[in-house]
């Protein structure tokens, strides 16, 4: 299982290394667990063109049986900040159902993980954060793996359902 | 190779070398992305059909992505297609097209032990055959009868290689079948190629050598920060930076930023000063002047200006000795004015100035805690001119420099107030029990004046009864007194009885007089004067003596 894992990061790296769609940039990929890419959004008065952010992939040596973690950084220099959005936190962790374990396939790969969340902030008309926003980034302490089965939970229901 | 050794070779080979995984060889055919699975992003291994929508994926890799989601199910493994997401099972064999099996199964592959050193390319169906039995870089059995330790089998027929080296390079410990592989993978002081610039390093430094030296390795502009968005090979970067605005801009602009937090650092701080400054001042003004008193002080004026009146004129005498008590309280506020001539603040002034004639008061008085004993007039009314602000400082009338210091300077000149203010106080209180104790020498001067007379009167009655007595003695039979008769004598009795009756008057009179005295006395020493004592006995025998 890991070295399917690791070969197909391989080919993965190697092929997004050579091309990758427009507003899409590898940051870096020191190893075969944690990669750094940055975004930025053409066409979305709520997102600057000049403006980049940063997604950290983080890869369990289940991929790509298992979804991998992907969180938006924020850091000083270069200046990347949490884009604002109703499903990502201020903390950087986003809430999108292709992430999560039950929305998440195989099939699925960096790029088009990238390319989801950039067409999910370009077609974007709100800049706000999601409900609760607040009193979400105080109190967790969980990785965004593990948040995924309460996205699902009723009682957390404003965080919830979010489908592509 | 004889046919039981060989057989022998395999078994012991399979030992050591686990089932080669299809899906982790590197191919030398270039393949179809048709031929490719979604999952593994490999030429299929056991390709299977989705019953449903006919997509195709290894066995394996359906599997475990099944598995991972979908608890077991008697039906056989189901789940939805990883691609089409379309419920669906797994096909039998038979439904894979045994073309697609034989196209992936021809595909030639680089040998599994490639990175140990085999260069044999084969047909992926051939790779296990080429690893358990052909391949020199499999590990078997050592030949030696008496050794069973592991040995790559194009080493096997150097005889037992199992004995420690060490490394010529690194020095490490390691058995001697071992260090070829240690020298091809391991050892730190093996050289290698920086995969950018191909330059062959040592592989200890290959990591500075990326981050530091690579010329192949792109680094972006040192104007980036600027907006510079050129990424170029090391080699061409200076060349770059030479002709980048951006560039040469860099450190300068860096230099700026610096100096532009370090005075927003600094101007945080002042700000913080002022804020500090401001809170007390408020709290001075609080203290000084606390809201609602206007009003009540209004009301309260009335009704304090007669018994202040009474205060400073009246001064307790019965007697009308107005003139000097006046004069008494023109003298100290004529020199109170002196002063104010001295101090620039002319509000004191006024202050004054109202004291001395309370009836035209027509401005609040400051309340505040203030002994009883003080008169009421004596502070500065600052809310006279301007109720809620503060008068600005009359020790110079031009612009201030900052706001900051016409806060301070305000601050400054309100001390100047409070000292004077304090000053001019504790000066009144000296007069005040000066003026007393003037009062209580002129109440006991009066007071021993009487004394006097009382005396006199009391000596003078004693003369009368004595030469009453020497008449009646004169007429007693008495030879060789006086010539009085005992006819005078007698007449004489019943008028000496009447002088001893007015005398005795005359000394009650006397005791009372030295009593209130003495309680003057009393109300002269609490006033404060510590001579006071001293002072009454010296006038009150002067009084004795003058009489
Ligand atoms: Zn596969
Ligand atoms: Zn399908
Ligand atoms: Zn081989
Ligand atoms: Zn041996
Ligand atoms: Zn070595
Ligand atoms: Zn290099
Ligand atoms: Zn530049």
């Amino acid at each position: 299982m890991a070295g399917m894992s690791s070969k197909r990061l391989q080919k993965e790296l190697s092929k997004i290394q050579g091309t990758l769609p427009p507003g899409i940039t590898l940051v870096s990929a020191p190893d075969l667990r944690e990669w750094t890419m940055d975004i930025s959004i053409i066409d979305n008065p709520i997102y600057p063109p000049h403006e980049t952010y940063r997604m950290r992939f983080s890869f369990s040596p289940s991929y790509p049986i298992e979804a991998p973690e992907v969180v938006f950084v924020a850091c000083t220099s270069p200046e990347r900040k949490i884009p604002l959005h109703p499903h990502i936190y201020s903390n950087g962790i986003i809430c999108l159902d292709l992430l999560d374990s039950q929305g998440w396939s195989p099939v699925h790969n960096v790029e088009s993980v990238c390319i989801s969340i950039q067409s999910m902030l370009a077609g974007n008309s709100k800049a706000e954060r999601p409900p609760g926003d607040a009193e979400f980034v105080r109190s967790n302490r969980q990785r965004p793996r593990d948040i995924n089965f309460l996205y699902h939970d009723p009682k957390r229901a404003f965080a919830g359902g979010i489908v592509f | 190779m004889e046919e039981s050794h060989y057989l022998n070779c395999k078994s012991r080979a399979q030992n050591y070398n686990p089932p080669v995984d299809l899906r982790l060889l590197d191919y030398v055919s270039i393949y179809d992305n048709n031929l490719m699975c979604a999952i593994c992003r490999c030429p299929f291994v056991d390709p299977v059909v989705l019953s449903e929508c006919d997509h195709v994926f290894c066995r394996d890799c359906i599997r475990q992505s099944w598995n991972s989601n979908t608890s077991y199910t008697p039906l056989g493994p189901r789940g939805d297609c990883p691609t089409c997401r379309t419920p669906a099972k797994l096909g039998p064999r038979s439904a894979t097209s045994k073309i697609l099996v034989n196209l992936v199964d021809e595909l030639v592959v680089h040998c599994p032990k490639r990175d140990d050193g085999c260069k044999a390319e084969v047909r992926r169906c051939e790779v296990q055959d080429h690893v358990n039995i052909y391949c020199g870089y499999t590990v078997i059995e050592c030949t030696d009868d008496d050794c069973t330790l592991p040995v790559r089998r194009k080493d096997a027929a150097q005889g037992c290689l199992h004995f420690g080296v060490s490394c010529l390079s690194c020095h490490k410990e390691l058995q001697k079948w071992k260090l070829e592989a240690h020298w091809r993978s391991e050892c730190a002081d093996r050289r290698v190629h920086c995969d950018m610039c191909k330059s062959s390093v040592f592989y200890r430094d290959l990591e500075a050598h990326r981050k530091e030296a690579c010329p192949a390795m792109s680094v972006s502009c040192p104007g980036k920060a600027l907006g510079c968005t050129s990424r170029s090979k090391r080699g061409h970067a200076e060349l770059h930076a030479k002709s980048c605005t951006f560039a040469k801009l860099a450190p300068v602009l860096l230099k700026q930023q610096e100096r532009l937090d370090e005075q927003e650092a600094a101007q945080k701080e002042m700000s913080r000063k002022l804020e500090v400054l401001e809170g007390g001042f408020q709290n001075m003004q609080g203290i000084l002047y606390p809201p609602g008193v206007e009003t009540s002080q209004r009301s309260a004026d009335n009704s304090l200006t007669p018994s202040l009146q009474e205060r400073l004129f009246g001064s307790g005498t019965a007697e009308s000795t107005t003139p000097t008590g006046t004069a008494a309280g023109y003298d100290w506020t004529e020199s109170a004015v002196d002063e104010d001539a001295v101090s620039p603040a002319e509000t004191m002034h006024t202050a004054f100035s109202s004291a001395t004639s309370p009836r035209q008061r027509a401005a609040p008085l400051p309340p505040g805690p203030r002994p009883a004993d003080l008169p009421e007039p004596f502070s500065s009314d600052f809310d006279i001119a301007s109720p809620t602000g503060f008068p600005p400082p009359a020790t110079n009338g031009g612009p201030y420099a900052s706001p900051l210091h016409h806060l301070l300077s305000m601050h400054e000149s309100l001390r100047d107030e409070m000292t004077r203010v304090s000053s001019a106080l504790s000066e009144l209180d000296g007069r005040h029990s000066m003026q007393i104790l003037n009062e209580n020498l002129r109440t006991r001067e009066e007071i021993s004046y009487l004394a006097a007379q009382t005396a006199g009167l009391q000596r003078q009655v004693h003369w009368l009864t004595s030469s009453a007595l020497q008449r009646q003695q004169g007429r007693s039979p008495t030879p060789g007194a006086s010539s009085s008769g005992a006819g005078g004598a007698m007449m004489d009795a019943g008028a000496g009885a009447g002088v001893e009756a007015a005398v005795g008057a005359v000394s009650t009179a006397a005791t009372a007089l030295r009593g209130a005295a003495r309680m003057v006395n009393v109300g002269g020493n609490g006033s404060g004067s510590g001579t006071g004592t001293g002072m009454r006995r010296g006038t009150s025998e002067e009084g004795r003596t003058k009489l």
